[in-house]
């Protein structure tokens, strides 16, 4: 029995031994030897239709450029890309990188900066005279130590208020009313007057749905008060901006479906297409659900800048760049060169419903929202990058503020809540490496 | 073909095993040996930190509040799903003939779901202003008793494990029917015999019985509690704040969201500990039994 015992572990390590090296053999003899094939390999977050028809437009772009280099597209599902985070994370970590791979520019970027896993791209970027073209802002997201690392493919805006204008013109509001949130809660205070008990509709079941809504409050204290913010510069909880951007909230939420813990961002936007609510604060991907609906911009609906907020544009940035190790490097440059090109954008956002990054768009091509919105961008007095889409604060930070906000929608507590944000800071010291200068 | 020679498959399954173990503890190894290293963010290192990451827990409020939810969990959801468990098998035995497959396939259907389906599902039954829940309470009691199932930051956690019990009752109902069908007939019928009513049946014969079926389903709830992740995730992302973290999702937002891998291979390290310290004794146990 033992020596029997003995034979199949024998034979097994054998077996298993003989199995290993066998593959490890072919891998080396075949696998390696062979002519690498001319591929790209891409990682993306855009599996959603309209999203994936943006892409393919892009990929297509570079295919009628690149005919002999054949892409290889990896989606990965999941909402603002939550999911892919943590793939590409393992992926990169194990030495797999792709080709190239999006992320959202500005802090999300910092863990692979940081450990080596990007290249430098300052010769792409002086070679396609990018640095003429993309705003200020915009450069400083991709740019880490004074180098880039990362071209922008597109530009959504945050700090966006969505109304249903049959509900305004019904009762008599004007929409330019709504530029101060004290015009706005008016407003507010005139529907539910009417009938209307909660006309702000919020989501809140993924928690960044709130915590998008407190920031554009944020943004509406100032841009001095948001630098500081996101520089890590705020000490004091009782600073009176803080408190102020606070109560607002509170105000704001006196307003807000109480369902919203159980609604998703989508679902929100839906109760002001059925004129449930008039309002929503929400990026401006928001646009394609009134599309989707039948809805026509400017009859249906309309979008201004979150009160307070005017000239302020609060940049949502999704980039690609350059891994270190990528198996095609050569095809990795050739795709930047067609994500930062304006012929490649201007293929790619049309149908994503985001602006280019580029301030030299062909604007006939877009929708008329997003002609809005790109006037609005070459105008915008300052930019400012998003905390809750990954740009503008540490992840430390931003996955924080999740919690905070969406512990303050059901508490309404002010000053814990200002006690928060400060320890978040304070717990993120570290990892504020960069200086924004959003004035 | 003797007796002696070995069957290739046996080899074959053995080989794979072999390597599945090198890749399974090899792995939960690394992940061990990770969260006592200086390494940060994605930057691997192998210099020691000493327990500097298990410090780190110690000091993390979420950590504390993840770590009283998970005990929640095995307070409050082993328990009631063992129960109500325990009620279906009951009455699926009384009732017994006809209805019985029926009926056992309709019970386990929820645990045949994915997490991210039901816990989708639950979220609109416990929408608090449309949800079939509310409308209920309303309906019946007036619409002073609606409930904030997902916005109160103190009924969240009750209203994830009510869902949970839904969700697992099924399957423990399935054990125990099992359980009971296994008892011997001839020790039923003696009870009969002696004029024992069908509550005596079942609480004097039967359930003591069931000891074995009770502590199997215990362990497969028990691990479920510890590692509960996805359908949490799903239906409140750990909220309101952070009333409804738990040790796993509390690992996945450090370590993917906030790129922080060591202290999330710090905190898998504690839930692998908590896992095993309920596995190991019951194997032991189960293998001790078997020898008898």
């Amino acid at each position: 029995m033992a020596i029997k015992t003995t034979y199949a572990v024998a034979i097994a390590v054998i077996v298993t031994a003989a199995l290993v090296g066998g593959v490890l053999y072919y891998y080396y003899t075949t696998v390696l030897a062979r002519p690498r094939a001319n591929l790209l390999e891409i990682y993306h977050w855009w599996t959603s239709g309209g999203e994936k028809a943006a892409i393919d437009a892009l990929v297509a772009v570079f295919q009628g450029k690149y005919p002999d280099v054949g892409v290889i597209q990896s989606p990965v599902a999941g909402g603002a890309g939550y999911v892919m985070k943590a793939v590409m994370k393992a992926m990169v970590a194990a030495g797999e990188a792709p080709d190239a791979f999006q992320v959202h520019a500005g802090y999300e970027m910092k863990p692979y900066v940081d450990a080596g896993y990007l290249d430098p791209i300052d010769d792409l970027w002086s070679q396609q005279g990018w640095e003429e073209v993309f705003p200020p802002v915009v450069k400083d997201m991709v740019k880490w130590g004074g180098h880039y690392y990362a071209v922008p493919v597109n530009i959504h805006r945050a700090n966006v208020l969505w109304y249903n204008k049959h509900m305004l013109d019904r009762y008599g509001i004007d929409p330019a009313t709504l530029e101060t949130w004290d015009g706005f809660f008016e407003a507010c205070e005139k529907l539910r007057a009417a009938g209307i008990s909660h006309p702000i509709a919020m989501g809140g079941i993924g928690k960044w749905e709130i915590a998008h809504a407190l920031e554009q409050i944020f943004v509406s204290q100032g841009i001095e008060f948001y630098q500081d913010l996101i520089n890590g510069k705020l000490t004091d909880p009782n600073d009176p901006r803080l408190v102020r951007a606070l109560q607002i909230f509170h105000r704001y939420l006196d307003y807000v479906n109480p369902d919203y813990a159980t609604l998703t961002w989508d679902q929100a936007v839906a109760r002001v297409i059925r004129g449930e609510a008039a309002f929503t604060i929400m990026g401006d991907w928001a646009n394609g659900e009134f599309l989707v609906a039948g809805k026509v911009f400017g009859v249906d609906y309309g979008a201004i800048p979150a009160p307070g907020t005017k000239g302020i544009y609060v940049l949502v940035v999704d980039c690609f760049e350059r891994p270190r190790g990528a198996k095609h490097p050569e095809n990795s440059i050739k795709w930047l060169i067609v994500v930062g090109s304006k012929e490649g954008q201007d293929a790619f956002n049309p149908i994503k419903g985001s602006i280019p990054a580029r301030l030299d768009a062909d604007i006939a091509k877009y929708g008329p929202y997003q002609q809005q919105a790109i006037n609005d961008f070459r105008n915008a007095r300052y930019m400012a990058p998003s905390i809750v889409h990954g740009s503008g604060a540490p992840e430390k930070f931003a996955s924080a503020f999740n919690d905070i906000s969406s512990a303050f929608a059901s508490n309404r507590d002010i000053s814990a809540a200002c006690r928060g944000i400060i320890d978040a800071i304070n717990a993120a010291r570290d990892e504020y490496v960069k200086e924004w200068r959003l004035y | 073909m003797g007796s002696h020679s070995l069957n290739p498959l046996a080899i074959i399954l053995i080989a794979s095993l072999a390597t599945a173990f090198f890749f399974i503890y090899g792995l939960i190894g690394w992940n061990m040996l990770l969260s006592f290293t200086k390494s940060m963010g994605l930057i691997t290192s192998y210099e020691l930190a000493g327990l500097a990451q298990y410090v780190k827990a110690g000091s993390d409020a979420v950590f504390h509040v993840s770590l009283k939810n998970n005990l929640m969990l095995i307070t409050l959801f082993i328990p009631g799903s063992i129960g109500l468990g325990l009620l279906l098998a009951v009455l699926l035995d009384i009732a017994g003939g006809k209805g019985e497959a029926l009926y056992r396939t309709i019970y386990l259907l929820p645990f045949s779901l994915s997490f991210v389906i039901t816990a989708s599902m639950w979220a609109w039954m416990y929408n608090y202003s449309y949800g079939v829940i509310n409308t209920l309470l309303t309906a019946l009691l007036g619409r002073a008793f609606q409930i904030n199932w997902l916005g109160d930051p103190n009924v969240a956690l009750y209203s994830v494990i009510l869902a949970l019990i839904w969700q697992f009752s099924g399957y423990t109902s399935l054990v125990f029917l099992a359980g009971i069908k296994s008892v011997p007939e001839s020790q039923i019928n003696a009870a009969k015999i002696d004029g024992a009513s069908t509550l005596q049946l079942y609480t004097k014969i039967i359930i003591p019985q069931l000891k074995p079926w009770i502590l199997s389903a215990f362990v497969v709830l028990m691990v479920f509690a510890l590692k509960a992740f996805d359908f949490i995730y799903v239906l409140t992302n750990g909220g309101p704040g952070v009333s409804t973290y738990v040790l796993a999702l509390l690992m996945f937002r450090r370590a993917f969201f906030e790129t922080d891998f060591p202290y999330g291979a710090a905190l898998a390290t504690i839930l692998f500990t908590m896992v095993i310290s309920v596995v190991v004794p019951y194997l032991l146990l189960s293998s001790r039994r078997e020898e008898k």
